[in-house]
């Protein structure tokens, strides 16, 4: 038996030796096509390699000790004013390109008012405001190669020039998909959250104080923030989605459908897998000037699976009428649906 | 959690899922119980891994209802083997299985992350790396560094810098899994000289 000690640990060896060289942005299609077939070969590979692949990216957290972007704006937007730069510079940092159209507000020529907005947020100078009215749905190409996807009813501001790219979703959902820079990170605030990556495709929604945010591709930091200090972090990768409100934060890894799920207004499409009318009637709100009204709690309760077209609210109302018999009332400010 | 129809292989996706969040987090565990039953300290990871290996052929089939029970039959049944092959006797291996106290949060998809713990844990796991190896360890995972940035950094070899790499990544997700964390080098008859300074 003595002769075989050890053998655990050189197959631990060749995993540790993989798994370290898969990291690496020199890894190629041919390299893995080996893993895979190192992996096969016996099931101890895999035992060995699945073990310390585990164990390592439990350790993944201690990006959250990296020292985040020295110039990372604080929450406190009085505090900004020593962000602020001469107006040479403010000029060169409207990035967006091809969106003039959307532009809702460009900075003052003074470059020194802030442009406080109805909902409190303020729009800093370099910083561009794109927005979406309700169903409105559109992709807006980034000064860096990124792009960004708004979904209804969103506004958010962008500062992205050569030495940063930021975002702050105030309202509503974005799909990002991130080119990649080793040198500047992209940056996504979102409430108390500040979601921190490299280059990925992920999204953010913000509904109030609760945010999700869903990586498609890639690996996403999301940092709790607390006094302009990160106090918590979680790193997520593909097919995982992170849900927060205020200290809380719930993980769903290795769940590609929920993500797809997650994702599938940028078919236009709403996707209800066991969701109560009233999840699904919120859903639509989201989407058309038609508002769902639900009138009593046994329909609220009543559990609905689907896929239905997002801007199509009178064909789900439809549905609703023909397949549960529920009353349908046309009111003055929307749809009164009950049994 | 899904159901494959039976004559179907579990894919790997799926295995090494369950893997991870069904049998890995019962390592600490599992450990103890195979010190407790094998007196051969040099014997341990051997077992642990053989364990693992049965468990995951038999998971193949199909994902076991009661993982925790399944990998301590399976952990049982191969000390028993290895103890007639080796004609050793004297274990208490007739442990009563079912007085083993199994405590932990089954829900599959979904856990409250007590973030701070893990980054407490995964520090403490650096803190006890030897200095080059949690050095470079550091680099690679909180600044997110390739080995060959690490290299530079620290004007060492690339070859210096993987090998103290997959030491410490192997001691760190070891760590990570309730143990102890210790580097544990491969002994080899010549050069078993550590490459770590320069």
């Amino acid at each position: 038996m003595s002769q075989e000690n050890g053998r655990a640990r050189e197959t631990e060896e060749s995993a540790a030796s993989w798994l370290l060289r898969r990291e690496e942005p020199e890894w190629t299609e041919q390299d893995q096509v080996d893993l895979d077939q190192w992996l096969n070969q016996s099931m101890a590979h895999k035992a060995a390699f699945w073990r310390l692949e585990h164990g390592w990216g439990l350790a993944d957290r201690l990006a959250a000790l990296a020292p985040l972007k020295q110039d990372a704006p604080p929450q406190d937007p009085r505090s900004w004013q020593r962000y602020w730069k001469p107006l040479s510079l403010a000029a060169s940092v409207l990035i967006m390109i091809g969106i003039v159209g959307i532009m809702r507000t460009v900075p003052s020529p003074g470059g020194e008012q802030n442009i406080a907005q109805q909902d409190g947020s303020v729009l800093q100078s370099g910083q561009v405001r794109l927005a979406t009215a309700i169903g409105e749905h559109k992709v807006v190409p980034l000064a860096d190669g990124s792009k960004v996807e708004l979904n209804t009813a969103t506004k958010i501001r962008a500062a992205v020039t050569e030495a940063s790219r930021e975002i702050w979703i105030d309202e509503g959902e974005a799909f990002f998909v991130v080119k990649r820079s080793e040198k500047v990170p992209f940056v996504v605030h979102a409430g108390n959250r500040v979601i921190t990556v490299l280059g990925t495709k992920f999204s953010v929604r913000k509904d109030g104080k609760k945010i999700t945010v869903a990586v498609l591709e890639g690996r996403v930091r999301v940092d709790e923030m607390a006094n302009g200090r990160v106090s918590r972090s979680a790193t997520i990768t593909n097919g995982d989605m992170a849900f927060t409100n205020e200290a809380s934060t719930l993980v769903a890894i290795k769940s590609p459908e929920r993500v797809a799920t997650e994702l599938s207004w940028r078919d236009g499409m709403l996707v209800f897998d066991q969701s109560t009318l009233t999840e699904a009637a919120s859903e639509f709100n989201r989407y058309n000037k038609t508002q769902l009204i639900i009138g009593d709690v046994e329909t609220a309760n009543i559990r609905i699976g689907g896929t239905f077209q997002a801007s199509n609210v009178d064909a789900f109302v439809r549905l609703l009428d023909d397949a549960y018999g529920l009353r349908v009332e046309q009111m003055e400010n929307g749809v009164k649906i009950s049994q | 959690m899904r159901r494959y129809p039976a004559g179907k292989m579990v894919d790997d996706d799926a295995l090494n899922l369950w893997f991870c969040r069904e049998v890995l987090p019962l390592e600490a565990m599992l450990m103890r119980f195979i010190r407790r039953n094998w007196r051969i300290e040099a014997d341990v990871i051997d077992l642990r891994q053989d364990i693992y290996e049965r468990v995951l052929m038999g998971a193949q089939k199909e994902l076991p209802h009661k993982p925790q029970q399944y990998v301590f039959t399976t952990a049982r049944h191969h000390l028993i083997n290895r103890a007639k092959r080796a004609q050793i006797v004297s274990f208490d291996l007739v442990a009563d299985l079912e007085s083993i106290v199994i405590d932990i949060d089954n829900d599959a998809s979904q856990r409250q992350l007590e973030a701070r713990d893990e980054l407490r844990r995964a520090q403490a796991g650096i803190d006890n790396l030897p200095k080059r190896c949690g050095e470079v360890v550091r680099l690679r995972k909180v600044q997110g560094f390739t080995t060959r940035e690490v290299a530079e950094q620290l004007g060492v070899g690339k070859d210096t810098v993987e090998k103290q790499m997959t030491l410490g990544m192997r001691a760190l997700a070891d760590f990570m899994l309730g143990g102890s964390g210790k580097v544990v080098r491969t002994v080899r008859p010549k050069n078993a000289e550590e490459a770590g300074r320069s």
